[in-house]
Formats: C-alpha cells, sequence, structure tokens
C-alpha cells in the first residue's frame, strides 16, 4: 500500500513533467530555416536563456550523483560541483564572447570558420559525436534509475522509454522549444531539491544530531542491502551481518561478525541484513567516521591529491568543451548577452549545487545504507526516509522523481540537438538538409540510438563520476583548440589536428581501460581514471609543436579573423556564418 | 565550405588594427584576463594544497559541525560567481566604450 502511493505519485509527476514539456514544446514549433531550428533564431532573452543554459547544465548526474558522492566522500566530493560551476568562468573568461562573435554554432563550424581544414573539421565531428555520446550515457540510466525506484521495474524500461521520448520531442521540437521548457525544467529541479532539503534540515537540526562524532553514521532500522556491482566494504566498528551470497570470495548464507577495522570484499547478487543502530560499514578508502567526513582528503584512498588536482583541471576546462553548452551561447543575442547571461547562470548553478549538496549531507543520517552501495539513488529515497510511507512522503517522493527527470530531460534534449545539428551540417548530403530540414528528424535518430542502446546496460559508476570522465576528455580536446584558435594566431591546421587527437585519445582510451579494468592503487591507476592532468598539457603541447613545425601553412588573414572574434559585434566585423549559408 | 573569401579583406580592418587604440585595447583585455586567472587558479589549488599540507588548519571548529575547511570549500562557490561578476563589470566599463570608440575609427575609414 505505502510503496504504492509513493509509485503512484511518483509515475504521476514523471508523465506531467514529459507531458508540459510537450506541450510548452508544441507550441514553440513553428520553424523553418536552419538558423531557427538549431539555435533559436538568436532571440532569446538574457534571463530566460540564462535559465535555459542552467537548466540544460543541471544534468541527471548532478542531481543524482552529487548527493551521493557526498554522502560517501564528504568535504572531498565538494569539488564536483565547484568544478562543475568553475568550468562556466573559465568558458566566459576565454570563449564565450569571441566563440559568439565567430558566428558558427558548433565546434567543427568554428574550426572551419578558423583554420578552413576539411580534415579538422571531420576530426571534430567525431570528437563532438563521442563526447556526447559519452555524456547521454549516464543522463539515460539517471532516468532508468529513478524510473526503477519508484516503480521497481527494471532499470532497462526506463532507460529506454526516457530515449524513445527524447528522440521524440528532439526530432519534432528542434530549439526554439527546447529553450522554454528548460527554463522551466531549472526552476522545477531547484524546488524539487529545495524542498526535501528544507524540511529535512528542520527534522536534523530538532534531533539534535551532529556530524562531528569519531564514529560511523548508524543504521536507522533493521535494513537489508542488495549488492549490485562488486564492493570492498570496510568495518570500523565491530557489526553483525546476516549475509546470503559471496562475502571474500565464499559462498555464505547466515550471521557473520565483521570485526573492527576488518575489511570484506563482497560479490554482486549479494544480500546483506543490519540490524538498528549498527554501525554502518564505508566502501574502502572512504572517510569511515562522521568527524574525518567533515575534513577534506581525510579517506585512505592513495594519490588524492593528485586525483584531486586532475578532476579540477577536468571539471574546469572541459565545460566549454562540451556540445550543448556551446551551442547554448549562440542563443544570446551577441557577446555582452552572452556575458550578462553568464553571471546569471552561475548564481543559478551555485544555488542549486549547495541544496544537492546539502541533500548528501541528510542523506547520511537519513539513508546510510547507501554508503554500502549504490549511493546515486541517495536522492530519490531521501522523501520516505524523511517522512515515512505515507501520504506526504509519497508526495515529496513524486516531487523529487519528477526534478530527477526533468533533469534527464532537459539535458539530453539539449545534448541530443547539438549532436543532430552536427549529424545534419558535417555528416548528410546536401540535398538533405536543404531548406525544408527533413534531414532533421532523421540526423536526431541517428545520433541517438546509439547512446540509447549502450545504456541499456548497466554500469557501476556513480553518475557524477562518469561525467567527471566525460569533462576529461572534452578538456583534452576542445579546450586546447578553442582557447589557442581565439587567443593564437600561430595556430595551424595540423597542429589543430595533431593535438586534437593526441589529447583525445590519451583521455578516451584512459577513461575506456578505467571502466574495463577494475582499480589498482598505484599512481598510475589513478591517473588512468581521473586522465586530465596528463592529457590536457599533453594536448597544448603536442598542439603548439606542431603549429610551429608547420607554421608555412598558417591561415593568411589568422590576424583579421582574431580581430573579428574580439572586436565587439557593433564593429560590423562579426557575419554570421548561418547568412552564409542558408 | 569556401570561407576564404567571405571573410572581410577590406584594407580597414588591417589599418585598425596597426593602430595604437586597438593594441591598447587588446592589452587591456588580456591584461585583465590572464591575471584573473592565475589568481582564482591559485585560490583553488591552494585550498587542495591546504587539505593536503595544513589537515590541522582545515579541522579547526569554527561553528558547531563546521570546520574551516568547509567553509573555504563553500566558499569557493561564492568566489567564482564574484570573479564572474568581476569580469562582466570589467567588460561592460573597459571594453565596450574603447570598442566603439574603434568602430568610429572603422566607420570614418570605410566613408
Amino acid at each position: 500500500m505505502t510503496v504504492n502511493s509513493t509509485a503512484i505519485a511518483s509515475l504521476t509527476a514523471i508523465v506531467l513533467v514529459a507531458v508540459i514539456s510537450a506541450v510548452i514544446g508544441s507550441i514553440g514549433h513553428r520553424t523553418r530555416l536552419t538558423s531557427d531550428f538549431l539555435v533559436a533564431s538568436r532571440s532569446v532573452p538574457s534571463r530566460l536563456n540564462a535559465g535555459a543554459i542552467s537548466g540544460e547544465y543541471l544534468s541527471a548526474a548532478s542531481f543524482l550523483g552529487i548527493a551521493g558522492l557526498i554522502l560517501v566522500d564528504g568535504a572531498d566530493a565538494l569539488w564536483y560541483p565547484v568544478g562543475y560551476c568553475a568550468g562556466y568562468l573559465a568558458l566566459l573568461l576565454f570563449v564565450a564572447a569571441p566563440l559568439r562573435r565567430s558566428g558558427a554554432y558548433t565546434v567543427p563550424d568554428f574550426a572551419d570558420a578558423r583554420l578552413a581544414s576539411p580534415g579538422l573539421r571531420k576530426v571534430c565531428t567525431a570528437f563532438v559525436l563521442i563526447i556526447g555520446w559519452l555524456y547521454l550515457l549516464p543522463q539515460l540510466q539517471g532516468a532508468g534509475l529513478t524510473v526503477s525506484i519508484v516503480t521497481g521495474l527494471p532499470q532497462w524500461i526506463g532507460s529506454a522509454a526516457a530515449g524513445a521520448i527524447v528522440l521524440a520531442t528532439v526530432a519534432l521540437g528542434g530549439m526554439r522549444s527546447v529553450t522554454f521548457v528548460q527554463a522551466f525544467q531549472y526552476w522545477l529541479k531547484l524546488t524539487a531539491v529545495a524542498i526535501p532539503v528544507v524540511i529535512g534540515l528542520v527534522l536534523l537540526l530538532g534531533s539534535g544530531h551532529g556530524f562531528d562524532r569519531d564514529e560511523p553514521p548508524a543504521f536507522r532500522d533493521q535494513t537489508s542491502v542488495a549488492v549490485k556491482t562488486p564492493v570492498v566494504l570496510q568495518a570500523r566498528l565491530a557489526v553483525d551481518v546476516v549475509a546470503r551470497g559471496t562475502v571474500d570470495g565464499a559462498p555464505v548464507d547466515g550471521p557473520m561478525r565483521w570485526v573492527a577495522g576488518s575489511e570484506h570484499t563482497v560479490s554482486p547478487g549479494t544480500d546483506l541484513q543490519f540490524r538498528t543502530g549498527d554501525p554502518v560499514p564505508t566502501t574502502k578508502g572512504a572517510p569511515a567516521d562522521d568527524e574525518s567526513w567533515l575534513r577534506p582528503l581525510s579517506g585512505s584512498e592513495p594519490h588524492q591529491l593528485l586525483a584531486t588536482y586532475s578532476l579540477i583541471i577536468a571539471t574546469f576546462l572541459g565545460t566549454m568543451g562540451l556540445p550543448h553548452v556551446l551551442g547554448r551561447f549562440y542563443t544570446n543575442s551577441d557577446g555582452r548577452a552572452a556575458r550578462r547571461s553568464a553571471v546569471v547562470v552561475l548564481a543559478m548553478l551555485g544555488g542549486f549545487y549547495v541544496l544537492v549538496t546539502l541533500m548528501g549531507v541528510l542523506s547520511r543520517f537519513y539513508t546510510p545504507q547507501l554508503l554500502v552501495s549504490g549511493n546515486d539513488a541517495a536522492v530519490l529515497l531521501l522523501p520516505t526516509a524523511l517522512l515515512g510511507g505515507g501520504v506526504a512522503g509519497a508526495v515529496l517522493g513524486g516531487i523529487v522523481a519528477a526534478g530527477a527527470w526533468a533533469a534527464f530531460l532537459s539535458t539530453s534534449s539539449g545534448l541530443l540537438v547539438s549532436l543532430a545539428s552536427v549529424v545534419v551540417t558535417d555528416m548528410m548530403p546536401g540535398r538533405a538538409r536543404g531548406r525544408s530540414l527533413t534531414g532533421f528528424p532523421l540526423a536526431t535518430i541517428l545520433a541517438g540510438v546509439p547512446p540509447v542502446a549502450v545504456a541499456l546496460a548497466p554500469t557501476g559508476l556513480n553518475f557524477a563520476e562518469a561525467v567527471a570522465l566525460v569533462f576529461a576528455v572534452a578538456a583534452s580536446t576542445f579546450c586546447p583548440l578553442l582557447v589557442l584558435g581565439i587567443w593564437w594566431r600561430g595556430l595551424t591546421a595540423p597542429g589543430a589536428v595533431a593535438g586534437v587527437l593526441a589529447g583525445g585519445v590519451v583521455s578516451a582510451l584512459a577513461v575506456v581501460v578505467s571502466l574495463v579494468l577494475p582499480g589498482g592503487e598505484s599512481g598510475w591507476a589513478v591517473l588512468l581514471y581521473r586522465p586530465a592532468i596528463i592529457s590536457v598539457p599533453l594536448a597544448f603541447l603536442v598542439m603548439v609543436l606542431v603549429s610551429v613545425a608547420t607554421r608555412a601553412s598558417r591561415p593568411p588573414d589568422a590576424g583579421q579573423l582574431l580581430l573579428r572574434l574580439h572586436a565587439p559585434e557593433r564593429l560590423g566585423l562579426s557575419r554570421d556564418r548561418l547568412d552564409d549559408r542558408v | 565550405m569556401s570561407s576564404v573569401d567571405q571573410r572581410p579583406t577590406g584594407t580597414i580592418y588591417e589599418q585598425v588594427q596597426a593602430t595604437p587604440e586597438f593594441r591598447a585595447f587588446r592589452g587591456r583585455l588580456r591584461r585583465f584576463v590572464f591575471p584573473m586567472t592565475v589568481v582564482f587558479l591559485v585560490w583553488y589549488l591552494a585550498y587542495v594544497a591546504l587539505a593536503s599540507y595544513a589537515p590541522g588548519f582545515m579541522a579547526i571548529r569554527v561553528a558547531g559541525n563546521i570546520n574551516v575547511g568547509l567553509l573555504i570549500g563553500l566558499g569557493q562557490f561564492v568566489s567564482t560567481f564574484v570573479i564572474t561578476q568581476l569580469y562582466v563589470r570589467f567588460a561592460e566599463r573597459e571594453i565596450d566604450p574603447a570598442a566603439t570608440h574603434l568602430r568610429g575609427l572603422v566607420e570614418e575609414g570605410n566613408r
């Protein structure tokens, strides 16, 4: 009964979000020219646009993943939200206004305008697709997890449904509609975290609980945990557990005692039962007690400093390389509006991330069983943990599920628009992309089906961590291209190709290897998992060196182009590349 | 994609580029953007360094559950926002007027 009311409320909320989005989207659906379709005619007011940028940026990974990381890692996990915010600052300082003036609206377009090289254009197109697909995966899986938690259906059904909805919306609506939808979805997401945080803080302060104790959190009820991915647990204090499955490589079915300070490898498919009030074991390497959870770099994971620096570089420089973020900046009317909306965006992002961080703090008290495995669900389980399974809990659960669904919808549709526009302009024959734009729906399908297919198989990675890996690839490819392309007239096409390939291949390989192989403890394993600290400088270095070596092929009009990029549009130097094309 | 011949080629642009006003304009922009980048990078990296080498300092209790490390960590959001506002104010006060002046030069030249 209680489960049902929560499930019904949540499903209703999810369906409402999808329907409202579709309605707002279809109202804005009056599009003819390429420029209308792809960048909403560039007539979006800067406040509305800031809402849309924030709505698009705050993904399911941010909505679900960050609270889970805060729950486990405490102060250290602050680097994820801070990095996601600071990336906007780097984008604003180095790229936003000049790129807006370039008149290009995708990275391949920018590369073409700056260096006029078909080869470079192809390489950029490939990496836009790779980055976009990798980024879509955790979004689709987040949608699947949301559906699976509120209804009990298998996760892949939710992922498949989410994929189908987004494909249909984008193929039919284009970006004009998406702009309004996303501004709406930002406020929905903010509300969906604000309400549980306020309720949770009131309850927490009323309970007099603090996090300054030298103890691990305790189970609030008798709790059963199903382990789905391999995990090593550390018991700070002795705990009695009833296990059914495989622990430490041997089959078990019955009570075990984990002594203080012991470590246990738990295989997938194992059920663990804990008693009320017992100390919660944590995953190996995470801070084991509340007091050290509050202090930065206090876990026992090796090479934390290196990992943190690498994460900062990836998030800081990666934002400017994300296809949907760049595309969204073109909807500002000029460079000045782009700057203004960036300030509003940062305030909006900061507010949201602080609330999500507080969600993580609350979940350490209210849903500590997530420390054992699967911390992505923290945000979704908090409502019932706060208010119980009655009507109040069901309503709150519905609000949060709607927020998670909005987070998924907004980022995925933005990404898909960017990917489809790249497919239309760069991979389809000229006839298919004429004025009528029959090609766009087809391009959407082509761009969207592969990630949906891959997302049906689950991965064990926290969503926010998975997204951070994509940031590393973006930071190693498009960041050097954009920064050097905008600020250094010595860049050549061969240099750009070599740099993008070097950074992209190294970072993408590292990401794949670290996903396939279980993490070791050496510095090398950390670098595979957080490659940015190596791959970003490498990409810059290769780009500069090869450019210097191929000085002769420097475009003769590079100086003029840079002038055009840095002089405000009222100089009349900018030309809209879309005008050239239509 | 024949973008080369679509680029502005008039000599007036080269002339503007050579003027001291334009150089001063570009210099001003660079003198703001690059030092600002250094400042906030140092601020972020210093936090990590403090956490690693001065954990005692970061663990000092300020009030209840809140320690110095958490305050500085959350302060990163604030500082990011402040730097952004500084930049936008700088751009509107310093860059836009200079650009308007340059525009005058271009229009005179085209006449």
